[in-house]
């Protein structure tokens, strides 16, 4: 037998069915990528990658005795006996007062919202007798129409966190929250007597009605006080942009519905922006090749998930977008005096190419500014969109649905200068986290040392929390009443789930106690407001729209606005100035942590970044040719140094990033003591950024730090399929020409099957997956593990590949290493009809359904692990520690109740979310009615954004997954193993513009 | 030097090889024996509860319907227990003054509800629902045994996964009208050939699948 050692020099080409080697080369990482290089001959498994993750090859480091080992192995035989005794004398408490519509045994869903960047999603929650255990998007809302982002989702696992805060404080002691509330109208009334003068707030931006009319009562008693709003990623740009172009701050929003070309200068439209759940569902619907298929182009400065969807990418520093903007501008309306400014070859090509695509789809476009990028880009853009006559079609303005148009370090630099005049005497400070989310060259918190009387709320006691005078732990989103405004206006409300777990105050509640109205509560509040809006019989009316969750037909209508050339032309100029030369650092909101608010989620911790495929960790992203130039290599400690600001960071190498250009994601580097989840990952990015230059700057200086390098939990080259064809790609034209593609119909061909056929009953499950529309977002991730109770494993389990999502997002580059081409792929158990997995295992612990799910029975495991080992696909998951033993009573209840939580020893796997298929079987065979297709929707295709998964029976020839499987781009897995897998994968669609090639 | 093992070595060692075997083959046995038998699961033996709630009052002399209390049985996998504002539907009007009582209306007026002391037990992995038994045709007494005899209830059956399967396997026999479910004491046809010709129209009217795959029951 060859020893570990020479097991991996064999070097073993994959082949695919006909014995040729895959004609393409995918790869995942650097790496991987130079492997690939060096062996034309893809797929030598010996380079590819090592075949076990590091750490997981050596041994268990098992030091005791053969004696002590005999002992352990009786021990465990007596406790493995005493596990097959029944508990005895378990005690069951109904209700005494059963609460109405309630059944015990069944779900019910509420209606509610959640509020980022003001800006509210509609949400549905799952709550099995009072506990809310999963949270999906409100099908009739039009910020979510039934999608629900990672953020979201994972909202669940902090609500239940047991490191929140839970006492109120005043100086560090603990208080009580009555004392506080009766302290703060003393002081309300104290500072109403010089009008409030002395009194200033710092709020979260916000859209809400019900916090609109508190803060104008606030400001009717207190006259002279002022408020302020700060979020560090701040929309400001984008209206002040809007005021350059139409000469008034302006909400710009867009209805991809209605564009064929879409231009996306630094934009990640279909991930962290606002309205981004329902901006994906439009895009998406559109990149099916049977109907018209939009294009799409981006150019920005790091990988995104917008930027790895689109079909014409461009690597472009943060600081040159203005300049393409404004050649594009040129382009298109030479009328409009922009001179076109020089730009690299490939830039040029790609933004002549734009124009071009642009000119011939006027009115049925749309060009799109990032947050980002500063108001005159976001100025360009505009007027871009109304030379093409796109305004009131794809682009929409209206009136700013926030209170505050900004919201950025120059509102926290007004303040800090009020505090240093010696003016403020009490400051309120909703917003989350100042003292870590705002630049730290603005002072504040040397500043807050000077006010006598700082009061801080926040779900965790935070870096603020810290410095405030009295510290009153936040209510959870899910724990108060309230309302806001979604994307497009629509008024939407929001209810509470459970009353505050660890006596939480809503930011509702805290500003009217300074108002002395501690007894009016935000449900009176809430009514009173809206009351003028309902008819005669308000009741009937305001449950119904609570039920909703929305108020339909209050969406913001499209403003005509005339373009203002005499303010733009000024921006103009501004945009075609030459940056400074030098290295650049662009910060960017973290696709998991955002701004830092999520950091303490573990759910988000561990799911991989969609494009780096992080987890635990943030990264200086660097591009390889930068990485080169430098010497660098991924794990590298690096000392950043920007303007007398340093930070010594880890550097990742990232394929897609521009050079000479480091991208750091915000949000880590938490020093709290309390977020026990947060404290110590990652790099702190805040310490680099400057009031002056928030989103990018140049001039960075870098230098290699001595050190070990930095252990990185990166799980791209985990559950590797060894570099065959897997990821599929075509053409739009090739598809409507119906040219044959060699590697579609070899995984879709037919291989004979020697064993028995098997006449599936009632229903054939299946499932389609359309990389076409797939963005990589990583919805559906979170919806599994929510879902299905899926443990949370820690950085240095990942690092050993022991992660345990059932649902994994392959990320695949394709091309040159600097700018690959990206194909995402989620991949979960694919529910072969021959499935390897269950011949192998000797206890018939995975065994077959009648309806074809590939099942896994966690009580008959014995935890052999072969059913993995002889996976092709890589989807099982071994809890190989006591992953879910150590909840406290609260996280417990958190749990879907219809889901075994899993003991350690156990294999694990997608299972088509099988409770909800028995759910809806019996429920529908109760009701006597037969099942429809489209009644059984899993857990990942209600969070999918883009529609890119769907489920349900064969046996139905006219069901929507018998439909997509009949498509010509759909194609079996590893088809060359004749698994006869259930799930299908649709070939990614690209479009390309024929100029561009 | 004399030798190492004596003669009757053999015998001891031949007794002690036998005896191991017996005990190991003997022990399983008894284990297997001892996991079937009431002792472990629990079967016929009453549980006390809080309150002396007596089924055979309620249920046989009253004939008060099962889905009176248990009233999510037809809509949910839990039967339900009873909120205390149920008890008191009747008992507030009628003993309401009973000591016996006592315990009910304590947990009702301070909203602390009784704890009841479990009877039916399945295991965490196992998903029982009874709407769906009930809707095919299984009634309350095929599984709960006559509860109108029993002053304090006790499990009548098993519950072990092979008894769930001798259901699952050949449900005809078990199933009865639906106008039948919750009676206690229901006769099935005297005849052999009447009891198949019920079974048969039952299947075929209430349209059972029964499904033994594994994920029916875990999940």
């Amino acid at each position: 037998m060859p020893s570990l050692e020479q097991k991996k020099s064999l070097s073993l080409p994959v082949l695919d069915g006909q014995g040729r080697l895959p004609a393409r080369t995918l790869w995942r990482s650097p790496e991987e990528h130079a492997a690939s290089q060096a062996a034309p001959s893809a797929g030598d498994i010996s380079i590819a990658s090592p075949e076990f993750p590091p750490g997981a090859e050596p041994p268990p480091e098992f030091t005791s005795s053969r004696r002590s080992f005999v002992q352990l192995l009786g021990a465990g035989v007596a406790l493995g006996a005493a596990g097959c005794f029944t508990k005895p004398g378990e005690k069951m408490a109904p209700y005494t007062k059963r609460p109405l519509d309630l059944t015990p045994g069944n779900a019910l869903h509420y209606a509610t919202c959640q509020t980022r960047a003001g800006i509210a999603t509609g949400l549905l929650v799952t709550a099995w007798e009072g506990r809310p255990t999963k949270i999906e998007g409100n099908p009739d809302h039009p910020s979510s129409l039934g999608a629900a982002g990672v953020f979201e989702q994972a909202s669940l696992q902090s609500l239940y966190d047991p490191q929140r805060a839970r006492e109120v404080r005043h100086r560090g002691a603990g208080s009580a929250l009555r004392s506080f509330q009766l302290e703060l109208s003393a002081h309300g009334q104290r500072l109403r007597k010089d009008g409030g003068a002395r009194l200033r707030f710092l709020l979260e931006p916000s859209a809400s009605p019900l916090i609109a009319s508190v803060r104008h009562e606030l400001l009717s008693a207190f006259p002279k006080a002022r408020a302020r709003a700060y979020a560090s990623w701040s929309r400001e740009a984008s209206y002040e942009g809007a005021r350059l172009a139409f000469g008034a701050p302006l909400e710009v929003r867009y209805d991809l519905a209605q564009a064929a070309v879409i231009v996306a200068l630094d934009a990640d439209f279909l991930s962290n922006e606002p309205g981004s759940l329902a901006l994906s569902r439009q895009f998406a619907r559109r990149r099916e090749p049977t109907a018209e298929m939009n294009r799409l182009y981006a150019a920005e400065p790091q990988l995104t998930v917008t930027g790895s969807t689109a079909d014409h990418r461009v690597r472009v520093r943060a600081a040159e977008i203005a300049r393409l903007a404004l050649a594009i501008l040129a382009q298109v309306n030479p009328a409009a005096g922009a001179a076109a400014p020089t730009l690299p070859p490939e830039q040029a090509k790609w933004a002549s190419a734009a124009a071009k695509d642009l000119s011939r789809n006027k009115g049925r476009s749309a060009v799109i500014a990032g947050e980002r990028q500063g108001p005159e880009v976001h100025a360009i853009a505009l007027a871009i969109n109304s030379a093409l006559g796109n305004l009131g079609k794809a682009v929409l303005t209206h009136a700013p649905l926030v209170h505050e148009v900004r919201a950025g370090p120059s509102e926290v630099r007004g303040l800090v200068e009020e505090i240093n005049r010696g003016e403020v005497d009490t400051l309120v400070i909703t917003a989350w986290n100042p003292l870590y989310a705002a630049p730290r060259d603005l002072g504040l918190a040397e500043a807050l040392a000077k006010v006598p009387n700082v009061i801080y709320t926040s779900l965790f006691e935070d870096e603020t929390s810290a410095r405030a005078t009295w510290f009153v732990p936040a209510a959870h989103e899910l724990e108060a009443w309230g309302d806001g405004r979604a994307h497009d206006g629509t008024l939407t409300f929001r209810q509470p789930l459970l009353a505050p777990l660890y006596g939480g105050v809503s930011e509702v509640e805290l500003l009217s106690a300074l108002l002395g109205e501690t007894e009016r509560t935000p449900y009176q509040r809430l009514r009173e407001l809206h009351k003028s809006k309902a008819g005669a019989d308000f009741e009937t009316t305001f449950t119904k729209w609570i039920s909703d969750g929305l108020l339909p037909g209050t969406a913001a209508a499209h403003e005509v606005h005339a373009l203002k050339p005499e303010s733009l032309r000024p921006a103009l100029d501004a945009a075609a100035r030459v940056p400074a030369e030098g290295l650049e650092l662009v910060f960017a909101p973290d696709y998991k942590a955002y701004d830092g608010r999520f950091a303490n989620n573990a759910w988000l911790q561990e799911l991989p970044d969609p494009l780096s495929k992080l987890t635990w960790d943030n990264a200086a992203l660097v591009s390889p040719a930068t990485a080169k130039r430098l010497a660098l290599e991924s794990g590298d400690l690096v000392d950043l140094e920007l303007r007398g600001r340093k930070l010594r960071a880890a550097a990742l190498v990232q394929p897609g990033q521009a050079d000479e250009c480091i991208t750091l994601p915000l949000g880590y580097g938490r020093t709290a003591t309390t977020e026990g989840v947060a404290r110590g990952v990652g790099f702190d990015a805040g310490a680099l950024r400057s009031a002056a230059a928030p989103y990018f700057d140049r001039g960075l200086q870098l230098n290699k730090a001595a050190g070990p390098a930095h252990r990185f939990a990166i799980t791209h080259s985990h559950f590797t399929m060894e570099g065959r064809s897997l990821a599929l790609d075509v053409n739009l034209m090739e598809l409507r020409e119906h040219k044959p593609n060699e590697e579609l119909e070899e995984q879709r061909r037919d291989h004979p099957l020697i064993y028995e056929k098997i006449p599936y009953a009632g229903n054939k499950w299946a499932m389609a997956i359309d990389l076409s529309k797939c963005t990589g977002c990583s919805a559906c991730v979170v919806a599994c593990q929510a879902e299905n109770n899926i443990p949370v494993v820690g950085k240095e389990q990942v690092e050993k590949s022991r992660e345990m999502a059932w649902l994994r997002i392959d990320r695949y580059f394709e091309g040159p290493l600097e700018d690959p081409k990206v194909i995402t792929q989620p991949v979960a158990c694919v529910h072969c009809e021959a499935a390897p997995c269950e011949y192998v295992c000797p206890v018939n612990a995975t065994v077959h359904s009648d309806e074809g799910i590939n099942e896994m029975v966690y009580n008959r495991c014995v935890g052999t692990r072969y059913c993995s080992n002889n996976c092709p696909y890589k989807v099982r998951r071994f809890n190989f520690l006591r992953y879910n033993d150590d909840y406290t009573d609260v996280e417990k209840m958190r749990f879907n109740p219809d889901v075994t939580v899993r003991a350690r020893g156990v294999m694990e796997k997608c299972n088509y979310c099988v409770q909800r298929v028995e759910r809806v079987r019996i429920d529908s065979r109760v009701a006597g009615q037969p099942m429809k297709d489209g009644d059984v929707v899993t857990a990942c295709q209600q969070a999918c954004p883009a529609e890119a998964i769907t489920f349900g029976s064969l046996h139905d020839p006219n069901s929507r997954v018998s439909l997509l499987q009949k498509e010509e781009r759909s194609y079996r897995l590893l088809n060359e193993l004749n698994t006869k897998p259930r799930t299908w994968h649709m070939a990614r669609v690209r479009n390309p513009n024929p100029e561009l090639g | 030097m004399s030798a190492l093992f004596k003669p009757w070595s053999n015998t001891v060692f031949r007794v002690a090889l036998a005896g191991s075997a017996t005990f190991l083959v003997g022990g399983l046995a008894f284990g297997m024996v001892y996991m079937r038998s009431p002792l472990f699961t629990g079967q016929h033996e009453p549980v006390t509860q809080p309150v002396q709630f007596d089924h055979r009052h309620h249920v046989g002399d009253e004939g008060i319907d099962c889905r009176y209390c248990h009233s999510s049985v037809e809509k949910s996998p839990s039967a339900g227990i009873p909120p205390t504002s149920l008890c008191l539907n009747c008992h507030s009007q009628i003993w309401n003054k009973s000591p016996q009582l006592a315990p009910v209306r304590q947990a009702f007026f301070a909203d602390k509800p009784i704890e009841w002391r479990r009877v039916h037990q399945l295991p965490g992995f196992v998903y029982f629902n009874h709407s769906i038994h009930v809707a095919k045709g299984v009634g309350c007494e095929t599984c709960h045994g006559r509860i109108d005899r029993m002053a304090a209830v006790a499990k009548e059956n098993t519950l072990s996964m092979g008894w769930c399967l001798e259901c699952h396997r050949d449900p005809g026999p078990r199933l009865r009208p639906r106008d039948q479910i919750t009676a206690m004491g229901y006769a099935p046809p005297a005849t052999r050939e009447g009891r198949d010709a019920l079974a048969d129209k039952l299947l075929h009217d209430n349209d059972v699948h029964t499904r033994t795959s594994c994920s029916t029951c875990h999940r």
